[in-house]
Formats: C-alpha cells, structure tokens, sequence
C-alpha cells in the first residue's frame, strides 16, 4: 500500500492506518491525522528534506521518514 | 480581596501570549518551570474586587503526558487545580483546537473558552455561533482578539463568574456505551482504589485507566478488571482502546464543528499556502532565507552598537561623578579604583548587553510571531538532522557568531527540550566578535602573510568541534530520545508592535535582574583576584600567584607560562578583555580608559549629545548593513605588547593558545545565560566542562601537529 512519503505534491492521500512507528503514532493522532481524514501534500523541501502538509485547516511539516509510517489511500 | 487562579491552556501559536499581554500590559513576568527550560509567563491582574492570577502554560496539542510541555501542563492542572482553566482556540483551526477542549473538560475543571483570532476568522468569512457551542461544550465560550483588543472584558467578566458558579457540569459527550464504560470504571476504582477518587477528576481517572496511560501504582485486582473491559471494547470495535478514545473526542470535535461553524469561504489557509510557495520554493526558498537571516544579524549587532556606545559613554560620565564625589571626601586609591573598576565596571559588562538583546528579542518577536521560524526549521531540517538536530537549530548558531549570549537566548524557540539542550552546548563554540579582536591582534604579530587563513580556520575548528561534540552527546548521553519532527507551520501573521516591544522588554528585564547579579558579583570577584594586594607587582598578586600554580596544565599546549594563564584567567570573564590584561600583564602598564571629573551639568550634555550620537551612528549603520556607507574601522596595535608577545610565544604556540582561546569556556555572560535558559546548574556545569576539555584536547593535538612540522 501507498504511504504519505510517495503522494506528489498537489495530491490528496486518505489516512488509512498508521503502521511501525509507535512512537509517534499518538502525536499524529493529536495533530488530527487519524484514520479517515484526508492528507494533502503540498510542498516538499530542499535535498530530501521535510515535507508540508495540509491536514484539515492548517498545515504540518513531517520529515519523510514519518510520512513513511502513514498509509493511505491515494484520492487524485 | 478575592484572589482568582486562572490557567491559560491552548495549542502552540494561539496567542495565548498575546492575549496575555492584551489583558495585563506590560505586568509580566518571566521565569522558567522549576527543573525544566520550558518558559513561564505569569501576570497579576486586578478586575473589580477580584485580584486575577494569570498562569501561561506551555502550549499542548494534547494532555498526553509525553513532552515536557505536557507534563507541566498536566501535571499544574491536577496538583495546583487552578480556579478556573481559560482554555484558548483559535478560532480559524477548530478541528484541530478543540480536541485539546475536549481533554481538558475531562478534568472537571471550571474553564472558560476564549476564541481568540476572532478577527481574522471574521474576515475569512467564517462564521461561529459561539452560543451555540457554549451549549454544547457546557462552559462559557467568548470571542476574543488579542490584536485588537476585543472581549477582553467579557472574558474577565465571565472568569469571575465561573469562579463564584464554582460548579463544574460535565457533559458525557461520548457514546452512551463508551460512557457506560467508564461508569463500570468509577465503580471498580470504588471498589479496589477508592483513594484515587480523591486524588483525580473522575473523568480523566476513567479515561487514562481505560488507555493505559496512568502513570501512579494501582492495585492488581483494578488493572485485572480494567483489562477484561479493555478487551470488551477491543472486540467490540476491533480497535485498541487509545485509538476508540481519540476517534469518539475527535467524532466529538467533528459533531460541534459542524453545528456551529459555517464557512463562507472556501480555504482558509489560502494565503500561507501562496506566500509558502515562494519562502518554502524548493531553490528560493533557501536563499531568501539565508538572505533574511544575515539581515537579522546585522540588524542584530549594527542597530545595537550605537547604543552599546552610547551606554559605555553614560557610564563613563558616571563614573566621572562619582570618582568627583570620591575626591571630594578624600576616598584613598584603594577604593576608588575598586568602585571604578570592579563596581562601575561590572555594571557596564551588563549594560553593554542590552541593546543587543533587546534588539534580537525584537527580530525574534517578529520572526515567530510573524510564522517564519517555522519555515526557516522546515527549509534547514535536512542540514541538522544528520547531527540529530532540527533547523530550529540554525538561527541560534548563527548569532553565536556576532555574540553568544543573545546566541543562548535565542534558543527559546527550540521546543524540544534535547535539541534545545544539544544546541546551547553548541553555541560557545561559534566564535564571537569578541574572540576576533584577539584573533586580529595575533595574526598581525605571527601570521601576516597569511592572516585571513588563519582566521578562517579558526572559525572552522570551532564548527567542527561543535559537531563532533553534537555527535558524541547524541551517541553516548541522549541515546534512549527517539528523535523525530513534527512541526506545525501556522499561518503568516502580522505581529502587533506593542506585543514585540512588551516581549523584548519583559525580557530583557529578566536578564538585567538575573544576570546582572551574578555578573556583578563576579566582575567585584575578579577586582580583588587582580588587586590585591593592592598596589604589589604585577607577579605578585592573588591571579598572578594562582596562575603560577596552574600554568603547569597548559605545558603540553605550549603557552605554559603565568602570564598566559592569567590571560586566558580574565578572558573567562570576557574575552575582549584578554588583550587589556596582557598590556597589563607582559608590559605592566595599564591600558585603560581615562575617566576625567566632570561637573554635573558637563555629565548630562554628554549623555545627550552621545545619545544624538547614537541615533546618527544608528542610520549610518543602517545605510551600511545595506550596502550605501563603509563603517570605518580603527585597528589600534600596541607596539610594545607585540613585542612582548613576539617574544613570548613561538607562532606554534601563538596558534595553540588561539585555538585554546576559541574553544574554551565563553564569557560569564554566557556561562550565565546558558543558565537562566536552561534553567539548570548542571548544565551550566556541563558546559563549562566541555568546553574546557575540548579547548585542551583540540589544542594539544594542533600544538603537536604544528611543532612536528617545525612551526
């Protein structure tokens, strides 16, 4: 299945689960990605570095490595 | 008088500051949370016959009990249960705020709801019916701007009110079987913990059972009937128990949102999302960044210069008066040099600093206020990671190259406690201006012809034992840290000028009353270590003798002399005062700054004038940071001190003691900010440790290099 770290810039990713890191699982869960909501890369940044997302009304910068732990659903 | 404790709650970038700030002015005071670095805001307000104590609590996404943003929160909210919570939204980002609203009611806590950035969400065309949502969230909900102003008297009017109600309604928002639940939950605790009924809100007690997440000892039977509940749930809903309960807060969230929001407006991030196309662009974005930071740091130093000169001018005019003073009563030596220099002396060392940090507090103000710190992490996040940093990291070491106390301070906007605590190690190994005056004397003594290397590779020595020591702490002391970045990047924002002013003034006040003690103390401290006996050579006083006994330390570096001891002795109280105390030392004269009598009215024209002065200084500067005017610089080289030097070093040894001198323990300003920052001892001592070692490791290994190729 997809994760969040192979969604394009301008595309939407429906969070299915949250897989392999524990960790962070429940920060992501407080920051309102959780199952169901959808995930919109927009930006990524210089060398590999973080990427920005939109996740409801605001917007979150994730490094690849945590947007590789979000499966989604690609929507477009 | 009735005294109100009142606790601000909210997600990070709500302004819960700025509404602070909006409701008492400038009554502020800062400190950190005892044992952590975590900033603490408190504010006194008196409102009708209430006197209303304002708490800033770290701003939380959750009460999770992970961060130590967190743990203070939910630790300040179950042990001091503050009279009334105000909980802070923003009003344009609800989904996300709300959820924290939801976990803070489940601490049957009286709270009030402020939504703040009511204005922006007006003029976004997002419409709340905040009556509505008072109903159904069972506590008072009230419209706030801290930019302009708004609701502010209403809030007050309803803390007062919440707090005379006293009653707490809980409105059971879960599904009625998860309540059920919880109910069962209360009963088992009755039954084998009932002692923690008195300790805990009922509701969080259930909850964090049920998750898993309470953190005191309960009894086996509990955790066992807990368990059998836990697993109910799990193949009832064929989900973990954590996951259920965030899913029910946030389909809570999701059911008032959509009740009581209507958006006329499409996209509310729009505009941040445009600009972020340009500050975030994958090629301009770092320039435009590298470029915005150099202008902060010229601002930094070149603005506060003027004034630095202008402070130094009005102290000499003061000690102009009081040295008058002194002659008038027939003072002996011994003490007017002790209050000229030790007293006077150490009030100026502090002095000197505040137009720098009031100016950087400013840049700072502005830069988070105005949401770029956030983008400049984003932009440098690759670069710091390898080293186990974030690109939060970046601005505070970059100011530890013009002066590493406002260096240390900058670090405020590092939330992340390790990285916070990796960086101010860091940050003495940027070598300051301070450092470069020695530098530059050096150079023209030993390394003329190939002076601009030299110095460059001091610069870089400095760097890379600050990696190399980021990279050893990683490995050996923060080990057990997961490390990873998650990082909201709020909205562009335009900062209120009051709210910069407030901030960088509040401050700058915490370190004049802090630090300026402790510099004061030792600035008195290192009079008498140079004094006395007062009046005896210059070999023969306490510094001299002391350095004598410690020289042997430095043998295997080179420069184990007590002259260069006693050099490097001062250079701990600040490093531009090395060069002054080896023409004290090696040439036994003193070079020091006349301070003539002056009558009353002479003193004050010359605070004046020097004040005009400044401000003129301050345009010129401006003009140069842009490119239109040359700063003249005058390089003043004591001929006789080169002598001695030339004589008393090889350019191996020279070039040992730089290197020493670069990476050796920062001024006490420094020592001290590294302190009141991270709020620990330890780690000051930590500091100064490694420092030390490091300087002598590093040292020794460029000493033998350098003599194994004859230097």
């Amino acid at each position: 299945m997809k994760t969040l770290k192979d969604v394009k810039p301008g595309h939407i990713g429906k969070v299915v689960d949250i897989k392999g890191c524990d960790d962070i699982k429940h920060k992501l869960y407080d920051l309102g990605i959780i199952p169901g909501v959808r995930v919109e890369v927009i930006q990524d940044a210089p060398f590999g570095g973080p990427i920005k997302v939109k996740v409801h009304d605001y917007c979150l910068a994730l490094r690849r490595k945590e947007a590789s732990c979000i499966l989604v659903e690609e929507e477009r | 008088m009735k005294e109100i404790t009142v606790a601000l709650v909210g997600n990070p970038n709500v302004g819960k500051s700025a509404l602070l700030n909006a409701i008492s002015g400038s009554d502020i005071k800062v400190g950190n949370w005892p044992g952590v670095t975590v900033e603490k805001l408190e504010a006194t307000f008196i409102y009708n016959d209430y006197k209303i104590r304002f708490i800033d609590l770290p701003g939380v996404y959750s009460l999770r009990n992970q961060t130590a943003e967190e743990k203070i929160t939910i630790e300040f909210l179950l042990k001091e249960r503050p009279d009334v919570i105000l909980n802070v939204v923003d009003a344009t980002n609800l989904r996300r705020n709300l959820y924290l609203t939801f976990q803070l009611l489940e601490l049957e806590i009286p709270m009030v709801v402020a939504l703040n950035i009511w204005d922006e969400a007006v003029e976004k065309g997002i419409i709340i019916d905040y009556e509505k949502m008072s109903k159904l969230l069972c506590c008072p909900v009230i419209p706030t701007s801290a930019k302009n102003k708004t609701g502010i008297d209403q809030l007050l009017e309803k803390i007062v009110e919440t707090y005379e109600n006293k009653k707490f309604v809980q409105c059971e928002h879960f599904e009625s079987q998860i309540e059920e639940y919880l109910k069962k939950v209360i009963n088992l605790v009755k039954e084998y913990n009932p002692v923690l009924l008195d300790i805990y809100p009922k509701r969080y007690l259930a909850i964090s059972l049920l998750e898993g997440s309470f953190k005191d000892s309960i009894s086996p039977d509990l955790e066992e009937n807990i368990e059998k509940i836990r697993n109910e749930i799990k193949s009832l809903y064929k989900k973990d128990v954590k996951t259920f309960i965030v899913e029910e807060r946030y389909g809570n969230v999701l059911s008032v949102y959509h009740q009581t929001v209507k958006k006329q407006q499409e996209d509310v991030v729009d505009s941040s999302i445009t600009l972020d196309k340009i500050f975030l662009h994958k090629y301009v974005g770092l320039p435009i960044f590298l470029l915005l930071v150099w202008i902060v740091f010229e601002i930094t130093f070149k603005v506060s210069s003027p004034y630095v000169e202008w402070l130094d001018k009005v102290l000499s005019v003061v000690s102009g008066w009081t040295l008058s003073v002194l002659n008038s009563v027939n003072a002996n030596d011994v003490l007017k040099s002790f209050v000229s220099e030790g007293v006077l002396g150490g009030v100026g060392f502090v002095l000197t600093f505040i137009p720098v940090l009031f100016t950087l507090y400013v840049m700072i103000a502005i830069l988070e206020g105005s949401g770029y710190i956030a983008r400049a992490a984003f932009l440098m996040d690759r670069f710091f990671s390898s080293i186990g940093l974030s690109g939060k990291s970046f601005i505070p070491l970059l100011l530890g190259f013009g002066c590493n106390v406002p260096a240390v301070y900058a670090t405020k906007t590092i939330e992340n406690t390790r990285e916070k605590i990796l960086t101010t190690l860091m940050i003495p190994f940027m070598s300051c201006g301070a450092r470069l005056t020695v530098f530059a004397f050096f150079v023209s003594v030993f390394f003329k012809n190939h002076g601009g290397l030299v110095i460059f590779s001091l610069y870089l020595i400095g760097i890379l034992t600050a990696i190399i020591v980021a990279l050893l702490l990683n490995k050996f002391h923060f080990k057990t840290q997961s490390e990873f970045f998650i990082m909201e990047l709020p909205p562009y924002r335009l900062p209120t000028l009051r709210y910069i002013l407030n901030n960088a003034w509040v401050r700058v006040k915490s370190f004049i009353v802090e630090a300026g003690k402790f510099i004061f103390a030792m600035s008195v401290l290192v009079w008498f270590l140079t004094n006395i006996p007062y009046g005896a050579k210059k070999d023969k006083t306490i510094l001299a003798k002391v350095s004598q006994k410690v020289a042997v330390i430095f043998e295997p570096l080179g420069f184990g002399t007590w002259e260069a001891t006693a050099s490097l002795f001062s250079g701990f109280v600040a490093k531009e005062v090395v060069l002054s105390t080896m023409g004290n030392i090696y040439v036994g004269e003193k070079i020091e700054e006349e301070t003539k009598e002056l009558s009353f009215q002479e003193g004050v024209k010359e605070i004046v004038v020097g004040f005009v002065d400044a401000n003129i200084n301050l345009v010129k500067n401006f003009m140069a940071v842009f490119g239109f005017v040359k700063v003249e610089s005058e390089e003043e080289f004591n001929k006789s001190l080169a002598d001695s030097i030339r004589s008393a070093f090889t350019p191996a040894s020279a070039y040992s003691f730089l290197v020493f001198l670069l990476l050796y323990t920062p001024c006490l300003a420094t020592v001290f900010a590294i302190k009141q920052e991270l709020n620990s001892y330890k780690w000051m001592f930590i500091s100064i440790a490694i420092n030390f070692s490091s300087a002598w490791i590093v040292s020794f290994i460029v000493y033998k290099i350098l003599t194994f190729y004859n230097f």
